[in-house]
This record gives C-alpha cells, sequence and structure tokens, in this order.
C-alpha cells in the first residue's frame, strides 16, 4: 500500500470573512453551530483513512491549535497516527509563507521524514464532504504525477474561478484564471471544470517542482505557479469530484465571504439542508466541551421558551425568548421577552430581555443589554458594526455594549 | 570583469587548493569555512557561484542551501561532497549540479564554467 501524508494549509488569513477573522485563520472561523471550518477537512481525512496529517499554520493560529489540540487529540500515536500542527518554523527562510507553495517548500524536512509515496494538498477553508481514498486511487490508476480535484460547475460562473481544461481522458491540457469565454467539458457545453484546491503528488515530482518554484520568479502558490507550470511537462490529470462526493448533493463551499457563510449556515436550519451533518457513515467530527443539554424554558403569557426552525447547541438556555430559523453556537442565551430571527449567534453570547435580532452574525462571548435592536435600523448599526452588501449585520467578538 | 566564486569547505587544506586552483584560471575567490560564514559572505561579496560542501561544522551545507536558496535565488550552485547518501536528502536537489571531490578539479572547472555561461544567456 502506498504510503500517504496530508497536509492542510490552514494560513488562511479570510480577509473577505472580517471581523470573523479579527482574531483567527479562517479554518478556526465557527460553524454550522458547533465545528470550525477545519473540521469538515480533518473529518474527510480519517473517514478517508487518512491519518498522517499535518496543518500548516501562520497567522493568527491560536485558536486553531487551541481547538486541534482539544478536539483532535484521538489518534493514535503507537500505530504511527498523528494530525501534527506545524507554525511558520522559518527553518528555512526567515519569512512568513511567501505563498501556499512555500509553506510546503519550507517543510521539505518534515516530507523528508516522513517519507511518503504520495503527498495530499488540502486547504483547511473549504465545506464539502469527500473521500480522498477515490481520488488517490484514481491517481495511481493514471499513473499521474498529479491529480487536481476539480468540481463542475455552470459556464456562467467562469469569471469567478480557476477553469480547467481537460481532454476525453481528463488529462489537463489548460487552466485559465477566470476567464470571460471558458473551455467546457468534453461532451458537457455548459459545464466548466473548477480547481477546488486539492492535489495529490508523487512526492519526488512534488519536491522538484517545489525547488524549481523556490528557484524562480513567482507568487509561490499552488493554483496560480506550480500546478500551471506542470501541465504539459508532467502527467496531470483532472478527478471529478462526484466520483468522490459522500454528500451526493455536489455540496462544495469556499465560504470566503461573509455573505457566503451567512447563506452556507442558513442552508443547515432548512428541513433538507444541502449539506448533511447526520450521516452516519461520513461523521463530523469537533471538539464539544461538556456542556449540558440546550433547554427552552417558560410558558406564560407573552413569554414562550422557543425555538422554531433553528439549531440550539449545547448549553443554550431559551428562557422566555423566542427563535426563528437561527443557528446558535453553545451557551447562548435568549433572555425573556428578547427576539433573534434569521441569525448566526456564536457561543456564549447573551441575548439580554426584550433585545430584537434580526439577520445578523454575533460573533463570541458579547453580551446584548436589554432591549437593544441590532438588524432593523442599518444606519444606525452600521455606526458600530460591519454591514455587507446583502444587509447582514457581523458584531464582533468581545464588544462591549 | 571577474567571476566571483565563493568556495564553502571545512577543510583548510582542500579550501586552499580550490583558492589557488580557481584563481589560476582567472576567477576572484571568496572563502567560508561553513555554512553560516557562506550566508554573511552571500550578502557581503554578491558572489556569481558557490561551491559548497555538506559536512561542516556550524551550519551544514545542506541547511546553508535552503537559506541561500531563499535569500539568492538565481545563484548556481555546485554540491562538493565525498558523501554519496547525500541525494536522499531532498534539499540536496534544489543544487545546480554535484561533483564529487577529487583532487583533480576538471570536472569542477567544467561545471564552473557551464553554469556560469548558462547564466549569461
Amino acid at each position: 500500500m502506498k504510503k500517504v501524508v496530508a497536509m492542510i494549509l490552514a494560513g488562511g488569513r479570510g480577509e473577505r470573512l472580517y471581523p470573523l477573522t479579527r482574531d483567527r485563520a479562517k479554518p478556526a472561523v465557527p460553524f454550522g453551530a458547533i465545528y470550525r471550518i477545519i473540521d469538515f477537512t480533518l473529518s474527510n481525512c480519517l473517514n478517508s483513512d487518512i491519518r498522517h496529517i499535518y496543518a500548516l499554520t501562520q497567522y493568527k493560529s491560536i485558536s486553531l491549535h487551541r481547538h486541534i489540540q482539544l478536539g483532535w487529540n484521538i489518534l493514535s500515536p503507537p500505530l504511527g497516527e498523528f494530525i501534527e500542527v506545524i507554525p511558520a518554523q522559518q527553518r528555512i527562510d526567515e519569512q512568513w509563507y511567501q505563498g501556499t507553495a512555500d509553506a510546503i517548500y519550507q517543510n521539505i524536512y518534515t516530507l523528508q521524514q516522513g517519507r511518503p509515496d504520495l503527498v495530499l494538498i488540502l486547504s483547511g477553508d473549504h465545506i464539502y464532504k469527500m473521500d480522498y481514498r477515490m481520488m488517490l486511487a484514481y491517481h495511481l490508476e493514471k499513473g499521474a504525477d498529479l491529480t487536481v480535484a476539480a468540481i463542475r460547475m455552470d459556464r456562467k460562473l467562469s469569471r469567478e474561478f480557476g477553469v480547467i481544461e481537460v481532454d476525453k481522458d481528463w488529462r489537463i491540457i489548460g487552466f485559465q484564471e477566470k476567464p470571460e469565454i471558458p473551455k467546457t467539458i468534453p461532451g458537457d457545453p455548459e459545464g466548466i471544470l473548477v480547481s477546488m484546491g486539492i492535489y495529490v503528488f508523487n512526492v519526488e515530482i512534488l519536491v522538484r517542482r517545489l525547488i524549481e518554484d523556490a528557484r524562480s520568479e513567482s507568487t509561490h502558490d499552488f493554483g496560480r505557479d506550480i500546478f500551471p507550470a506542470m501541465i504539459g511537462k508532467d502527467q496531470v490529470f483532472a478527478f471529478d469530484f462526484r466520483l468522490g462526493d459522500q454528500g451526493g448533493t455536489g455540496y462544495w463551499r469556499d465560504v470566503g465571504t461573509i455573505d457566503a457563510y451567512y447563506e452556507a449556515n442558513m442552508d443547515l436550519v432548512s428541513v433538507t439542508p444541502q449539506l448533511n451533518l447526520y450521516d452516519a457513515q461520513w461523521p463530523i467530527l469537533t471538539y464539544q466541551p461538556p456542556y449540558p443539554p440546550a433547554k427552552t424554558v417558560l410558558e406564560e403569557e407573552g413569554r414562550v421558551g422557543t425555538a422554531i426552525n433553528s439549531i440550539l447547541s449545547n448549553g443554550c438556555i431559551i428562557s422566555g425568548g423566542r427563535v426563528k430559523r437561527s443557528v446558535l453556537s453553545p451557551r447562548v442565551k435568549v433572555h425573556s421577552y428578547a427576539e433573534i430571527e434569521d441569525s448566526i449567534v456564536l457561543e456564549g453570547v447573551d441575548v439580554g430581555r426584550n433585545a430584537k435580532i434580526r439577520r445578523t452574525i454575533i460573533d463570541k462571548e458579547v453580551q446584548i443589554p436589554e432591549g437593544m435592536e441590532i438588524g432593523y435600523n442599518l444606519d444606525e448599526d452600521s455606526k458600530r458594526f460591519t454591514i455587507t452588501d446583502s444587509a447582514i449585520v457581523v458584531v464582533p467578538k468581545w464588544i462591549r455594549l | 570583469m571577474k567571476k566571483k566564486i565563493l568556495i564553502v569547505e571545512d577543510e583548510e587544506g582542500l579550501r586552499l587548493l580550490y583558492e589557488e586552483e580557481l584563481k589560476a584560471v582567472g576567477y576572484e575567490v571568496l572563502t567560508a569555512r561553513n555554512g553560516k560564514e557562506a550566508i554573511q559572505k552571500l550578502e557581503e561579496g554578491k558572489p556569481d557561484l558557490i561551491i559548497l560542501d555538506i559536512v561542516m561544522p556550524v551550519m551544514n551545507g545542506m541547511e546553508a542551501l535552503g537559506r541561500i536558496v531563499g535569500k539568492e535565488r538565481k545563484i548556481p550552485i555546485i554540491l562538493n561532497t565525498s558523501y554519496p547518501g547525500y541525494r536522499k536528502d531532498f534539499m540536496s536537489w534544489a543544487a545546480d549540479a554535484y561533483v564529487t571531490k577529487s583532487s583533480d578539479l576538471e570536472e569542477l572547472k567544467n561545471k564552473i564554467r557551464e553554469l556560469l555561461e548558462r547564466g549569461k544567456t
């Protein structure tokens, strides 16, 4: 059997997710009430029997580091299994990582020690469920040097993505960054193939191409530099995400912006979400402290603790307030007569009596004072909070109101 | 203008031999006794090519190689060693050429000429 090591690029700054990324890297941003974005990639690895995992971190990595330490300390070192967090060590160079390729290049010694046959390079920024084993088998079957996972999208979206051009055998013959007129999939004139930032490399080719890249003028990025430079030179194939998609719905989200983040969370409160978190064959693991179960209390005239079309996490108490179409992380308290609608409320938030919250994301540990309204008067809100193009209000962590 | 070559070698006798032989064929020569000195000389002397030993005290050639490539991408580097296992080290692949140590410097001189010629184009 081939020895596989996964390297997760977990240094993403997620600037367009500000202020959710003010204190944490993008992979550590909470998602779906109890998860962090990186939990999806890590769960995919474990569910795919990949248990040699490095997470390469850089900016604002404490939150991510703590999460992995607390929640992912579940592998067996005596069996040679590990999830290791590697911060930028400046081992080779005295700088921060210059790009995604540089992040791996700077950890060439780590690859050296492990001596894997194949390296699976992943991003810690994306939400999807995928069986990487299918992609690894495909890589070997094709005799590829590099295999790039690709998702089919409508050709109209070509200006937002890097578009991969393949021949009928799915050999990659071209790559265009955000083209106006994209090359479509053979036999599918309405579809394009978009790179998912998931790569399988034979280790020797990877090291050689990384060194070449390090020694040339380059932005040192996998998507922009390494992968395009290999087309036509090495054996490079695309892997159809549909062959490894564990949801069967083609679900893959970058959640790169606050609006995309909001929509992806809101999908989860629908009756049948596109992202199924209930599949026992593909569990999504995370760190959950031992909080007591969620509860709703009080049943008096006009003072009924209720939650409808919502997700409630452990430690939540809905005490005489009303929650509709919202995602509540652990330890959220909603006091009497308060209302929360179409919102995402992160851990430890306390919503005071008579407060009204609508279309708002409240980051951790915020106390909403009695009677405060957020999401009802955007002019007023814009004086204190971030407001997105879709008029979603974001209340930053620890703000004192 | 004379091309400048940095010789990184901890063994004094060998260092002197290289220095004299290369000066004799018209190169300007800088020397360093280990990787750390090499990095200093790289900044001060701006060499056109580096000849790098691997097994050295203070900082070995493999570590120096990574750092040199990080600072000066384009500068050609020849790994010069009698230690045969070095190719197992991924970082060794960053060198432009490999020459086994020998008292006959013809191969080394040829490689130097070849790499400096390549740099012109």
